[in-house]
């Protein structure tokens, strides 16, 4: 029954570019990467409890990765997101093991630092264009682009689904209740969280490979950019951290809400996005799933539960 | 009889710092034995480095194996399992979660399916309470669900860090005679305690520690009539 929904739904989504016009379709693409950003961040972030704001770093290899493969080399697509992918991997892989060694409030310092130092180096570097950045070749297939997206978001969260049921995902989530403990009980904790943070980087990497060939224009500050970063964490905290679904559910909520706001207020839509997440926060901080879970069992008294509980 | 955990002339300490100065220790098959000392005395530190979680000179064998060079996951697959100082639980998950967890490395189902039956047999409470979260728990029963989980893992030697921290007297008794009965099982203990009283209660052997060397060692029943430590540990004179 779930399965015949959940098929139903990413049916219906794949339908939307023959149906839809040009602006859904824009408005849909951006949805599905940012989704898809919110549940690689899940990973690392949700399942794991690693706050990561390096995550945006994976993403913006991702882009140099298929631009260098594309502009500078002359490969074809398909290539590119292969390079930005196995970039990403590898930055998780040398990277990981020193940060992740760090914990709470250190670790997202740590990765808040990543973006900065990353475009830094790119605008240094001749194959990458400096800071000017570069230019894809110009291909006009929105459609394509869409169910690209969506096939990412649909193999993101498939992962997800399994690492929530694996043994895999059971040694992450003990590193998240109580690292010690996990080690503790055998869990290979540092090979553990690397791993994870290699397949929110393997993820974002392709998502931000897809941003740049639609774009066909990427430079440093576009490609680090680590308001992304603070993007995919809220949509991922607001739809449930540590869920399957939430992080989706969330990243096409948010985006509808900012999208729909920036339409009607224009410069206010800022601010209001800003009040819809304080308020999340203050009344439903376990996210939408749980929200949902809430409010069937417990009615209105969920807010003021929460409420309570986190001493708000 | 032949050591199960072998130790001598092993050191260890953090960076420069040395904690550990040629310890030696045995504990046999089917022992349960005590290693005391005060706060400081390098106690834990010893617990870290058969663990392999800090490194160290010297020897260190199990059943005759060379754990230099394992990692802590390959000494824990031996069956040396903790229950760390603090209990260290999983306070936001169930009783039932936190000993499936225990069972992490296991891939015999039928065999953990068992070692839940065991551990629910020797503590009931924790059966009641198995839906229960595990940091709601009173800190006798959290340590009785720490001892619990680690014997979900099969364990050969158990080595139990601080088990009285923090519990009433007659909390600590109960645990204690749980000891003796895991010991009754098969399973080997190697306690390490600051309530030398209670540890001496229950222990064949003792070890006992000072500024990381081993100072005194003997049966139980000796130490109790050392007066060194009977003027130290014991507070009697």
């Amino acid at each position: 029954m779930r399965r015949l929904a959940l098929a139903a739904a990413v049916a219906l989504l794949a339908s939307v570019p023959w149906m839809g016009n040009e602006t859904l379709v824009e408005f849909g693409i951006n949805a599905l990467l940012l989704a898809t950003l919110a549940q690689a961040w899940n990973v690392i972030g949700g399942f794991t409890g690693y706050a990561s704001f390096g995550n945006s770093v994976f993403y913006g290899l991702g882009t140099y990765g298929t631009a260098i493969a594309m502009a500078q080399l002359h490969l074809p697509f398909a290539a590119g997101l292969g390079l930005g992918a196995a970039m990403a991997a590898a930055c998780a892989l040398v990277l990981g093991v020193p940060i992740l060694r760090l914990r709470g409030p250190y670790f997202a310092i740590a990765t808040l630092g990543l973006s900065a130092a990353m475009a830094a180096i790119f605008s240094n570097l001749e194959i990458a264009g400096k800071n000017i950045g570069l230019i894809l070749p110009l291909f006009r297939g929105e459609r394509l682009f869409y169910e690209l997206s969506l096939a990412l978001l649909v193999a993101t969260t498939a992962t997800v689904a399994w690492v929530a049921s694996s043994r895999f995902g059971a040694g992450l989530v003990a590193i998240r209740e109580n690292e010690e403990a996990a080690q503790v009980m055998g869990v290979d904790t540092t090979r553990y969280k690397v791993a994870a943070l290699a397949i929110a980087a393997v993820f974002s990497a392709v998502a931000g490979g897809i941003h740049a060939y639609w774009i066909t224009f990427i430079d440093p500050a576009s490609a680090f950019d680590s308001t992304l970063n603070v993007k995919m964490v809220i949509m991922a905290v607001f739809g449930g951290p540590g869920t399957v679904l939430g992080p989706v559910v969330g990243a096409f909520t948010l985006s509808a809400v900012s999208e729909l706001l920036a339409s009607r207020l224009s410069t206010v839509a800022a601010g209001f996005y800003g009040l819809v997440v304080v308020l999340a926060v203050v009344f439903m901080p376990r996210g939408l799933l749980d929200l949902g879970r809430g409010l069937r069992r417990d009615g209105w008294r969920y807010f003021a539960q929460n409420v309570r509980r986190y001493r708000l | 009889m032949s050591a199960l955990l072998e130790i001598a002339g092993l050191g260890a300490g953090y960076g420069e710092a040395p904690v550990l100065f040629d310890v030696g220790l045995e504990v046999r098959a089917g022992e349960i034995v005590t290693l005391v000392g005060s706060n400081g005395a390098g106690k834990t530190t010893l617990l870290r480095a058969i663990s392999r979680t800090v490194d160290s000179t010297g020897t260190l064998r199990f059943d005759g194996r060379p754990l230099g060079g394992l990692t802590p996951e390959q000494v824990f697959d031996l069956g040396l399992v903790q229950v760390p100082e603090g209990r260290q639980l999983f306070d936001r998950m169930s009783v039932e979660d936190n000993l499936r967890m225990g069972a992490y490395r296991r891939r015999d189902a039928a065999g953990v399916r068992e070692a839940f039956d065991r551990v629910y047999r020797l503590f009931p409470v924790l059966r009641e309470r198995r839906a229960q979260l595990a940091g709601s728990m009173s800190g006798g029963e959290q340590q009785m669900c720490a001892i619990a989980r680690a014997l979900m893992a099969a364990p050969r030697l158990l080595l139990v860090d601080e088990m009285s921290l923090g519990l009433a007297p007659v909390v600590v008794d109960q645990l204690l005679e749980v000891l003796a009965e895991i010991r009754r099982q098969g399973i080997t203990v190697l306690l390490v305690e600051q309530d030398v009283f209670a540890a001496f209660s229950v222990a064949d052997r003792g070890y006992v520690m000072e500024t990381g060397r081993i100072v005194r060692e003997g049966a139980v029943a000796d130490l109790r009539s050392d007066p060194e430590v009977r003027k130290a540990y014991l507070g009697v004179h």
